[in-house]
């Protein structure tokens, strides 16, 4: 093989690569199933009708949630990127038709790569502000 | 003897009723809590502010403040020019009220203790218009012994501060404090005070949910009148998450240590004796 083949070959290769690394699908794997417990399943929001808390909600949710769930809950916040496992589209309606208990399970308890939130948001006002402002994306 | 025992019974049961007539009352009244985040953490510039993180809560500091800006782009104002001062610190909320801690300054490497205690709590109805905050600590200088001249004692290396801080968040986006302290040295040069009085304001401007405009402005006075020091100014930038808090800021004292700003601060705002700083804050829940 000629010494400009190899060279070409190489460049191929290093090229290929390089939009490889750009091209290629994440293998952001989605979550599965959570095992929500009965206590949380059948949990009300007694802040339900409460809309002055929304926008306590939307200041939490940038605070605390953003960064991974996007600001508009669209999971493409700056770290959603760093994880093993899509943080889920808030706007769709499978999302939505999870109940309140379910929701603040997954929030404030966690599983995995979804952090427990009990610690640092300790007021449970304030996790529903939070659910009540995701129920508005 | 039977009437007077009748009559102690009959009163003992009247206060057992009381107390539980009140406590139903106190039951049934709705809770008032305190208002949210009247600042993001524990720091403002140079100044404590009423916020004490939640009950084992672990809070690590790293202030910094650059070498003054005179210099201009030659080190890239003071970025890069010699006389940096730091601080790293350890704080630990032992209640939801009462945090305790412990730094280690590059200047004088002043090791501090220091305490902070959440006296009242502002509250959502008003009923307490505003937060009143305890702070205290004791520094000690850690510098060679020379350096204390003769008739040389450990406690010469002792100095004290001590703060009270009141402080309101008027609305979602303005909180404001004032605060008062005493600061004492146990030894300091000749013509130079032992004791300074300070007073000051700071606050905060919030322009989005995770950003703030910050300042402040600490005055000191000369307790015997031998020595002046300079006002500290400052005002900054400030960005939090959930368990982080970023502040970038400028300002005129480099001591980091309250009690040094307010003793011996000579940098003057107004002659441009300035420097940048920032102070990062991560908390970890336990």
């Amino acid at each position: 093989m000629k010494n400009s083949s190899k060279v070409n070959l190489g460049l191929i290769f290093i090229l290929s690569t390089f939009l490889m690394a750009f091209g290629l699908p994440q293998d952001q794997k989605k979550g599965s199933p959570w095992e929500i417990p009965e206590k949380y399943m059948k949990m009300g929001n007694p802040y339900k009708d409460d809309a002055g808390l929304t926008k306590v909600g939307k200041m939490l949710f940038s605070k605390h949630c953003k960064s991974c769930h996007g600001s508009k809950g669209l999971g493409d916040g700056t770290k959603a990127a760093q994880l093993d496992t899509f943080p889920g589209d808030f706007t769709i309606d499978a999302f939505q038709k999870n109940s309140d208990g379910d929701l603040f399970y997954k929030s404030f308890i966690g599983r995995d790569e979804m952090p427990n939130f009990e610690k640092k948001i300790t007021d449970d006002e304030d996790k529903w502000a939070i659910i009540n402002y995701v129920r508005t994306l | 003897m039977k009437n007077k025992i009748l009559q102690l019974i009959l009163l003992w049961i009247c206060l057992a009723l009381t107390s539980i007539a009140q406590e139903q009352e106190q039951e049934s009244k709705p809770v008032d809590k305190p208002v949210r985040s009247p600042f993001e953490g524990g720091m403002l510039i140079d100044n404590q502010t009423g916020v004490i993180p939640v009950k084992n809560t672990l809070e690590m500091l790293i202030q910094h403040r650059f070498g003054s800006m005179e210099n201009g782009i030659s080190d890239f104002f003071g970025i890069y020019a010699p006389g940096a001062n730091l601080r790293l610190g350890l704080n630990y909320s032992l209640l939801d009220k009462l945090m305790v801690g412990y730094g280690l300054t590059k200047k004088n490497m002043y090791s501090d203790f220091q305490a902070k205690y959440a006296l009242l709590q502002q509250t959502r109805s008003g009923r307490i218009p505003v937060a009143v905050t305890l702070y205290g600590n004791m520094a000690i200088d850690g510098r060679s012994e020379e350096v204390f001249g003769v008739n040389y004692k450990f406690t010469n290396r002792f100095s004290y501060f001590g703060q009270v801080i009141v402080a309101r968040k008027f609305t979602e986006w303005l909180s404001i404090q004032t605060q008062g302290s005493f600061t004492h040295y146990n030894s300091i040069e000749e013509q130079t005070d032992h004791d300074k009085i300070g007073v000051g304001i700071s606050g905060r401007i919030k322009f989005a949910p995770q950003s703030s405009f910050v300042f402040q402005y600490d005055h000191p006075f000369s307790v015997g009148g031998k020595s002046e020091s300079e006002p500290n100014l400052g005002f900054g930038y400030e960005a939090s998450t959930s368990t982080h808090i970023f502040q970038i800021f400028v300002s005129n004292a480099q001591g980091i240590l309250p009690q040094d700003n307010y003793m011996f601060n000579q940098n003057d705002f107004m002659e441009g004796e300035l420097m940048f700083g920032f102070t990062i804050t991560r908390l970890w829940g336990f």
